[in-house]
């Protein structure tokens, strides 16, 4: 439809027909979490979990951090860290712990009534250590156990002797599960359900990877927002469907030379959570300018399959080396080749005060991609759920300056 | 105000206050009758904080910009600009071409800027211009720890209290912020010929501290504080 048509001057950035379908995944995947939660039968997981395990064995799993990126697309995400305060917790805290702990505090106040009622809390610390002491305290107030998939951040290649025990973590979180919950696990479902992940995953690698061309066919809000089901519905059929009208639509987008967004002018990298509160706005805003966004570090996270002779060996491998569990020189390494394989002219890094694991590093990065790259980069500060922490007018200088280096 | 070939006609420099924009009108008429030349209707670039809420202006550009483009008119050797101002400090690597290729500002801490220093000022019962010469007559710094504006207030006082001189603290006060920016220059990395600018600029003790900890000689221009102006000045002639 055209601006004309619609009566309305044509906006900068183009939705996703798509979205309408992700609607409809995402409240089913809400109505079947309260369904668990009542059944007796729901385990809260941490983003990099190795989700086929417990999905295989029946279980199903919801997901504190994507409630997070809700409650922050909400503007709640003081209000609920305030509770967590109340409480005693840091402001230094992740803002993603501080409003889950607030929304189990005050559920009343919480989008979609919070997160329904855990029966375990499966963490594994390959994307940050906080995820431990975060479960630790909702089993605190909620009952649930919590189990502890422990992943030795990795510095170069993954040692024969780190997989062992990452394998035996595996083992440990079968028998936790099967005490739990009185569940049993089959290698031919966990094929099953692997394949599937597989499956959806594969499709939404085609679709990251079709944002090479130009126009890019998608931008970061559009990755953020359809990333929903990989990170909380791995393992499940019907999200194939999902992520096999994406493609199609990338497709289509692609092969008639349209756009996320109307007049491409400049590629850029973004690195880290995205300000959730303010996504919209801000990757809107910079549509409106000609600033298209056609990779992320983030949304790459979820790749590889679970497959093979050994599943839990192929598990142990595949969460232990995802991109927040190894070192700096990895994430440069990564960043410089999207920035290479994008065809990107600069990069913009959002220092996210509540994610340590993931800002630690990004000054020096920084200057190792320009480095590496030729092309400028900027930092900014703030984050991704606590907008009292973001400033608008001091980010928009240092964006305002980046782009004004490609003039 | 310049003309087409860049000459400055005129300069004014008003406190922002409550409203940008009216401290912007009244800047342009006070430049009008400054320089005999009416100032209204000409080429104009807004920037700094709130640049985009100057109705007059053609085009709003980052002080980043504009503070490369200025220092490079002025002196095109230079490769490093530090810009030191009232609500914040920054580093700026210039390309050849004038343009700002690398950056990086503290926004985040008041004791990176001149208001640390307005603030000390007033401890020590001088005026902002007398702070920086009081400090040059110190030939033993005191040590000033705090890295935060309001506690290093605390911290002078107890140096006041433990009967230090007020040139020794006012070194130390110096000393501190040099050594805050001089982090925050080694971070962009420091290429000869550096360039210091803005308000704070005119403070000698600044200067002899900053260069002292950078290892490097300082350019000023003849007024620090104009040089974003310029650079906007200067972006206006293309439009």
């Amino acid at each position: 439809m055209t601006g004309k048509e619609s009566g309305k001057e044509e906006k900068a950035y183009r939705p996703l027909k798509t979205q309408d379908l992700l609607q409809q995944v995402l409240f089913r995947y809400v109505l079947e979490g309260n369904a668990a939660s009542e059944e007796g039968h729901l385990a809260w997981v941490t983003s990099g979990f190795p989700v086929e395990i417990p999905v295989a064995m029946g279980i199903t799993a919801t997901y504190p951090e994507q409630y997070g990126a809700v409650i922050g697309s909400q503007k709640v995400g003081p209000a609920l860290c305030g509770f967590a305060e109340e409480l005693g917790y840091s402001q230094e805290l992740c803002s993603y712990a501080r409003s889950s702990i607030g929304s189990t505090r005050k559920p009343e106040e919480s989008p979609l009534n919070g997160l329904p009622k855990p029966q375990a809390l499966l963490a594994c610390n390959n994307i940050c250590g906080t995820v431990l002491r975060w479960y630790d305290a909702i089993s605190q107030m909620t009952g649930a156990p919590v189990f502890l998939l422990d992943t030795p951040p990795i510095e170069g290649e993954q040692q024969p002797h780190h997989l062992a025990y990452v394998h035996r973590g595996i083992a440990r979180l079968v028998e936790f599960l099967s005490n739990t919950f009185g569940a049993s696990l089959e290698e031919k479902r966990l094929r099953e359900v692997a394949a599937n992940s597989t499956k959806a995953i594969g499709l939404w690698t085609k679709s990251l990877e079709a944002c090479k061309n130009r126009p890019s066919p998608l931008n970061c809000a559009d990755r953020f927002m359809t990333m929903a089901p990989i990170v909380s519905m791995r393992g499940a059929e019907h999200i194939i469907e999902f992520y096999q009208a994406l493609y199609d639509e990338v497709r289509e987008r692609v092969s008639q030379g349209i756009g996320a967004i109307r007049n491409e002018k400049v590629r850029l990298l973004w690195d880290n959570i995205p300000p959730w509160f303010s996504i919209f706005k801000f990757f809107n805003g910079l549509a409106k300018r000609g600033v298209v966004f056609p990779a992320d570090t983030y949304t790459h996270a979820w790749s590889g399959s679970i497959e093979g002779e050994d599943l839990f060996d192929s598990a142990a491998t595949i969460y232990s080396n995802v991109y927040l569990n190894k070192g700096l020189q990895a994430k440069v390494d990564k960043m410089v080749e999207l920035i290479k394989d994008y065809d990107l002219d600069g990069f913009i890094m959002f220092s996210v005060r509540s994610c340590k694991r993931y800002s630690l590093g990004q000054l020096v990065s920084k200057e190792l991609v320009t480095r590496e790259t030729g092309v400028p980069g900027v930092v900014i500060e703030g984050d991704m759920v606590d907008s009292r922490l973001f400033n608008e007018a001091q980010i928009q200088t240092r964006i305002d300056a980046l782009l004004e280096m490609f003039e | 105000m310049i003309d087409s070939q860049g000459n400055v006609l005129g300069s004014h420099l008003v406190p922002t206050g409550a409203s940008g924009a009216v401290a912007a009108r009244r800047c342009l008429e006070e430049l009008s009758r400054k320089s005999g030349v009416d100032a209204t209707g000409v080429s104009t670039t807004s920037t700094g904080y709130g640049r985009s809420l100057i109705d007059f202006a053609e085009k709003s550009v980052t002080e980043i910009t504009c503070h490369s483009i200025g220092v490079h008119n002025l002196n095109a050797n230079i490769r490093l600009l530090i810009d030191v101002g009232g609500q914040d400090s920054k580093v700026i690597r210039i390309g050849e071409n004038g343009r700002p290729t690398d950056f990086e500002i503290n926004d985040k801490c008041s004791a990176g800027t001149g208001r640390f220093l307005e603030v000390m000022a007033r401890v020590l019962e001088v005026s902002i211009d007398e702070l920086g010469p009081l400090a040059l007559q110190s030939d033993s710094p005191c040590s000033i720890s705090s890295t935060c504006t309001v506690f290093a207030e605390s911290e002078v006082v107890g140096r006041i209290g433990a009967g230090e001189s007020s040139k020794d603290i006012a070194a130390g006060v110096h000393a501190a912020m040099a050594s805050k920016i001089s982090t925050l220059s080694k971070r962009v990395g420091v290429v000869t010929p550096v360039c210091v600018t803005g308000g704070v600029a005119l403070n000698p003790a600044f200067r002899h501290y900053l260069s002292k900890q950078i290892g490097a000689e300082l350019w000023m221009p003849d007024n620090p504080q104009l040089t974003g102006a310029l650079g906007a000045a200067l972006l206006s002639l293309e439009l």
